[in-house]
């Protein structure tokens, strides 16, 4: 897995060409065939009418050229499947070939990176502009092979077997054509983003205005976000009718050029029909010709596009593949399968990458088996922080975590999380029965271990009211449980893993006061025989621990057991008085 | 809803109805669309004649050698004047279709904006901010391709395919009717490929949405599977779903391979045919050669407007889902508020009575039983009461967000179903627990949209509540450009800004919906001494879980389960030994725990 991952984008795809090296050049071959012979067919009708023209044909004759024309169309039919298939089924499989990589690229970036970049932004890479680059590859790439292929075969059939000089003539409009076309292409697009920002305002501004409904009715304001909208909508109308005002003039423009050359062929062309320097039936397979070119040139600027398009994409993909991997073994990773649970950290300090404040300063603990830490303090004060170092989510030097006395960076990553159950702060479920969202995707467990992490985590009773019980399927983002369900499927989630270590991250915060009792103390008796870190900014959740710390800035201010620490009348205790007055009773009494 | 709607509801239902009720969208533009009409067919006409000068040319000068160098430019010049005829009507056919569909389209999205505006609280708890969005823009866009195309092209398509075979019918009878022998077959082809192609699309669709979710889905908890190592099982549930992506979007590639080539052979297929039919006639001398040419060449021009005219389907079968939608909505007159209408409140003396009142959201569950108090001019009155217990809702019943089922409800001694509801409205301000900020700047956030508060009122506002300290602090002050729902400010901060905005509207009525619940220590102090000096001035009514802050009320009101449980000052309510004081009490001994 780990030698894809580290490919980047670029080598991605000539592996990818590579590997389909001989379908794309078949694919090619084929085209230029199909090209040539889709080509005589005008011919064949020129021979015909010159036949029937200078009567010098027999009727047997012409039906054999009519059977050789019928013959070369299915000819035609048969090689357009094939590179279609080839070269635009290509296409396709680079799509997924593409997304499947990306993806497994993503698996292996950092926390940090799905910090800094929304999810909306990162479904559009794996979706849109891989499209795009599809559209480049098959589309874009076939669209203008076919087309020079055609305007070349074309040309040369104008030019050699009717008359040269009639041929520059009637071509000398298409650069001009061209020109044109991508002149107004370019200014197409830039109207065209115009239009679509336009539609985003709209789209902004009611989203917002829905948003902030209450508000709006509260002060009364329907009426003048109305007004505001229309300007919105008038500017939709107007940024519309710019962009039509150019892109209504391809066409047209195209015909007149066109229709230029159409004029010097019947006045020049007919005169050499006369002079019996060309045929009749090459008169007529030379307009043709003239028509086959005009499709590839109206084309132009889509191909530009298309490939500016692709180009664009591609590049936004290839920073992505870019980024290296978060985690990986280093080479010096020991021989270790299992972890028993030891804790051990020394004059720990942590910055995050880019970050000019130090999350964590001077960490220095010691927790052995058995074992409960509990950490408390503020949003800010490296909680979290300390645990994602924990999961190695980032880096940290040598020297500064021990688990049962080896270096952290010597334990394999898989072995060190497969040992530690953690529950998160955010309680992320995915839109899967609860039953695999508690196994998490791996069918390894008996029904009484998933009835056993549902109790411990008092949520038994709430999922067997469900129709399908565990195996109901939660909506989207566990859409269809309260907050605290969540919270206690995930406890489950961890607990059900029988891991060494267990990290509960602020993981109560949704669950109502009683049911938190019932949860620690289940918890407390599952942690005797493991390491347990239970993070708060309760004191109720974390004050039976064997160790406290009260982390303030990134530093340990205060530590020791609850009674150690009320004593000490500082920090700990201001807030436990302030908590003691604060709680919400409510739900108790009502 | 009357009887007429109900009429209306199930004409609704049929798409034939609805197509008929866009198309009367076009009845202003009648004129333009009238003259875009003959237009087209001017067009038309310029394609059909093209080849027939062609043919012309072949017939009458080349076959019968006569070289005359000005008569073939004339023929030249007239043909390219036909070009630029045709080129000239159909940019200006363009043009006018885009302006008479985007001039509808700009109706119906304001009307369709306006009226959602005028919609009550309930449409909006019913309906997700995500599906309303997507009726005002994707489906307003949806309607663009009907209006500025499929009818006008419908009618040049089929002119067109008739005025070919008429062309061919001038020309000789029975070749026409060999020609037209081709369209059956060519009409069957581009069917039968689009039902397929169309099936195909849906699902491929449909694939993408679901990839697209599994994505979204799985970047966000991407954190999770890392920790909980499930990368390898994750990534193959996406590489199904690929292939499976990869099955339609094959399919798609052959379709495409099978449909244009096919209509290819068809024609050439008629050609063949003609030829065979002609070789002997022209060998006769019965027939001209050029004649075949022009036959060719109209052959070969029946598939496009053929072609388009089976895409137009699926155009208006779209459409007329969207516009459904919209209607759905327009005709929604049932849940339309009126804010015009009523007695308008100019001097209120701020004095509140709930008589009897019941209310349920849903006509079933009674949310608020019997509910009777009185609030004099000026007085703080707080409500206390669990979550759920109705405190909030009387402030929306209040504010009319809703209609009471059963009661009265009294504003200085007046029903307030009799005064205007946007006047009403502006006489209570309300501070929400979730402060809504607009994209903007603070002066817009607090003003909103009325001209009337002058930036002197803003200040004066923003220092009435103490916010004027953080606000001028920052680089812009009080232009300060409030960025993503105003994420760059704490809660507090947000808070207080809201705070400005109602004292800046100078309402008549302030209600504090647990407006200090997510604050900081810090700004709270700020805030509660700027709440003494708001609350003094008017009636104030606050609604707050933490019983600290509500003891100076004048009165508390303890709801429970939708009825009132005890009523008084918080030293009598102490006194009384109930609900409140054990809620107290328990607060302010939750140490014991």
């Amino acid at each position: 897995m780990k030698d894809t991952a580290s490919i980047k984008g670029k080598q991605l795809l000539l592996a990818f060409i590579k590997e389909h090296i001989w379908s794309y050049a078949a694919g090619i071959c084929i085209l230029l065939f199909s090209s040539f012979c889709a080509m005589l067919i005008p011919k064949i009708l020129g021979i015909i009418t010159d036949g029937l023209d200078k009567r010098n044909m027999e009727k047997e004759q012409v039906y054999k050229y009519v059977l050789l024309m019928l013959g070369v169309i299915i000819l035609v039919f048969i090689l357009k499947y094939i590179w279609r298939y080839l070269l635009i089924g290509n296409c396709r499989t680079v799509e997924c070939y593409l997304r499947d990589n990306l993806f497994r690229h993503l698996q292996t970036l950092s926390v940090d990176f799905y910090s800094q970049h929304k999810t909306g932004d990162l479904v559009a890479y794996a979706i849109n502009d891989i499209q795009a680059v599809r559209f480049m590859f098959g589309g874009g790439f076939v669209q203008a092979l076919d087309g020079i292929a055609i305007s070349i075969v074309s040309i040369v059939f104008m030019a050699k077997t009717i008359n040269p000089i009639l041929t520059i003539m009637a071509l000398a409009p298409i650069p001009a054509a061209a020109f044109i076309m991508i002149r107004t292409g370019k200014l197409i697009r830039e109207r065209f983003k115009k239009v679509q920002e336009a539609f985003a305002n709209i789209s902004d501004k009611v989203q917002e205005n829905l948003s902030g409904i209450r508000v709006i009715k509260a002060f009364a304001q329907e009426e003048a976000e109305v007004e505001n909208f229309v300007n919105f909508s008038r500017e939709r109308v107007d940024t519309q009718m710019k962009l039509t005002r150019a892109s209504a003039v391809m066409g047209p423009a195209a015909q007149i050029c066109f229709g230029l050359s159409f004029m010097f062929f019947i006045a020049y062309g007919s005169r050499l029909v006369m002079d019996s320097t060309i045929s009749l039936g090459d008169y007529v397979a030379f307009n043709t010709y003239m028509l086959t070119v005009m499709g590839p040139v109206m084309n132009i600027s889509k191909i530009v596009e298309t490939w500016q398009r692709g180009i664009a994409s591609y590049r936004r993909l290839n920073e992505i593949f870019r980024i290296p991997p978060a985690i990986e073994d280093f080479p010096t990773v020991a021989d270790i399968c299992h972890i028993k649970g030891r804790i051990e950290i020394k004059n720990l300090g942590f910055s995050y990458p880019q970050a000019r404040k130090r999350a964590l300063k001077d960490i220095n603990i010691s927790l052995d088996c058995g074992k409960t830490l509990g950490i408390i303090g503020r949003t800010g004060s490296g909680k979290t922080t300390l645990v994602n170092l924990l999961l190695r989510l980032f880096e940290v030097g040598d020297g500064h975590i021990f688990i049962d006395g080896n270096d952290i960076n010597k334990i394999p990553v898989d072995i060190l999380r497969e040992c530690i159950g953690y529950v998160p702060q955010d309680n992320f479920l995915f839109s899967t029965t609860i039953k695999n969202n508690i196994e998490f995707f791996k069918s390894t467990h008996t029904d009484d271990q998933i009835q056993e992490a549902l109790r411990l985590s008092a949520i038994y009773e709430n999922i067997m009211e469900l129709q399908d019980g565990y195996d109901t399927v939660v909506g989207e983002r566990g859409a269809t449980l309260s907050g605290g369900q969540k919270q206690r499927v995930s406890i489950a989630r961890a607990l059900i893993k029988d891991p060494s270590i267990l990290i509960l991250d602020d993981s109560l915060s949704a669950v109502d006061s009683k049911t938190e009792e019932v949860i620690i103390s289940n918890i407390r008796e599952v942690l005797k025989s493991k390491t347990g870190i239970i993070i708060s900014h309760r004191i109720s959740t974390v004050m039976h621990a064997d160790e406290i710390l009260y982390m303030e800035n990134g530093k340990i201010a205060e530590r020791g057991t609850h009674a150690q620490l009320m004593e000490m009348k500082g920090s700990y205790f201001r807030l436990y008085k302030s908590q003691t007055n604060q709680s919400d009773t409510f739900g108790e009494v009502g | 809803m009357s009887v007429a709607g109900q009429k209306y509801k199930m004409g609704e239902n049929s798409s034939k109805f609805q197509f008929l009720r866009l198309m009367g969208y076009y009845r202003p533009h009648l004129p333009l669309l009238f003259l875009s009409l003959i237009l087209v067919i001017v067009i038309n006409a310029v394609v059909l004649i093209k080849p027939y000068i062609i043919k012309h040319v072949i017939d009458n000068y080349i076959v019968r050698d006569i070289n005359n160098s000005s008569i073939l430019w004339e023929m030249g010049s007239i043909y390219f004047a036909l070009v630029v005829i045709g080129a000239v009507f159909t940019y200006a056919q363009n043009y006018l279709l885009t302006y008479i569909g985007q001039k509808i389209m700009f109706n119906i999205r304001n009307s369709l904006f306006g009226h959602i505006q005028n919609m009550s609280m309930s449409f909006f708890d019913k309906n997700s901010t995500g599906r309303i969005l997507t009726r005002v823009t994707n489906d307003v866009e949806a309607l663009n391709d009907l209006f500025s195309g499929v009818l006008v092209n419908i009618f040049r398509d089929s002119v067109m395919v008739a005025g070919i075979v008429f062309a061919m019918a001038l020309l000789d009878v029975r070749l026409m009717l060999i020609s037209i022998s081709c369209i059956p077959l060519i009409v069957l082809a581009t069917v039968i490929y689009r039902i397929a192609a169309r099936k195909n699309f849906v699902k491929m669709k449909g694939m993408i949405a679901r990839i697209n979710g599994f994505l979204a889905e799985n970047i966000q908890g991407m954190k999770l599977v890392q920790i909980f190592h499930r990368e390898k099982e994750k990534y193959r549930e996406l590489e199904e779903l690929d292939r499976e992506y990869f099955r339609f979007s094959f399919r798609e590639i052959i379709l495409n391979s099978f449909s244009r080539p096919l209509v290819d052979i068809i024609n050439n297929l008629t050609i063949a045919v003609l030829i065979y039919f002609c070789t002997g006639r022209i060998i006769e001398n019965t027939l001209q050669i050029g004649l075949l040419y022009a036959f060719i060449t109209y052959i070969k021009q029946f598939f496009d407007p053929i072609s388009t005219i089976s895409e137009q389907y699926t155009t208006i079968q779209s459409a007329v889902v969207s516009s459904g939608r919209i209607f759905e909505i327009l005709d929604n007159a049932a849940m339309q508020e009126d804010i015009r209408q009523g007695r308008t409140l100019e001097e209120v003396r701020g004095e509140i009575e709930f008589k009897n009142v019941w209310f349920a959201y849903d006509n079933e569950n009674w949310i608020l039983k019997d509910l009777s108090f009185k609030i004099a001019p000026r007085e703080t009155v707080a409500f206390v009461g669990a979550t759920g217990s109705g405190k909030s809702t009387i402030i929306s019943l209040l504010t009319r967000f809703y209609d009471i089922q059963k009661g009265e409800i009294l504003l200085d001694g007046v029903n307030i179903k009799e005064y205007k509801l946007s006047s009403l409205r502006r006489q209570i301000a309300v501070v929400l627990q979730d402060v809504f900020l607009f994209s903007g700047d603070i002066l817009s956030n607090i003003r909103l949209n009325n001209g009337e508060i002058s930036e002197e009122d803003i200040e004066a506002a923003a220092k009435y509540v103490n916010a004027a300290g953080f606000i001028e602090q920052l680089p812009g002050k009080y232009s300060e450009k409030v960025k993503e729902r105003g994420c760059t400010f704490s809660a507090g901060q947000r808070q207080l800004i809201s705070f400005a905005r109602a004292v800046a509207f100078k309402p008549s009525i302030l209600v504090l919906d647990e407006a200090t619940a997510n604050i900081d220590t810090e700004t709270e102090l700020v805030i509660q001494s700027a709440l003494a000096r708001i609350t003094r001035d008017r009636t104030s009514i606050i609604i707050a879980h933490r019983l600290s802050t509500i003891r100076n009320a004048h009165k508390i009101i303890v709801i429970h389960k939708g009825r009132i449980r005890e009523m008084g000052t918080h030293a009598g309510l102490m006194e009384a030994e109930g609900l409140y004081s054990r809620l107290y009490r328990l607060q302010s001994s939750r140490g014991a725990l």
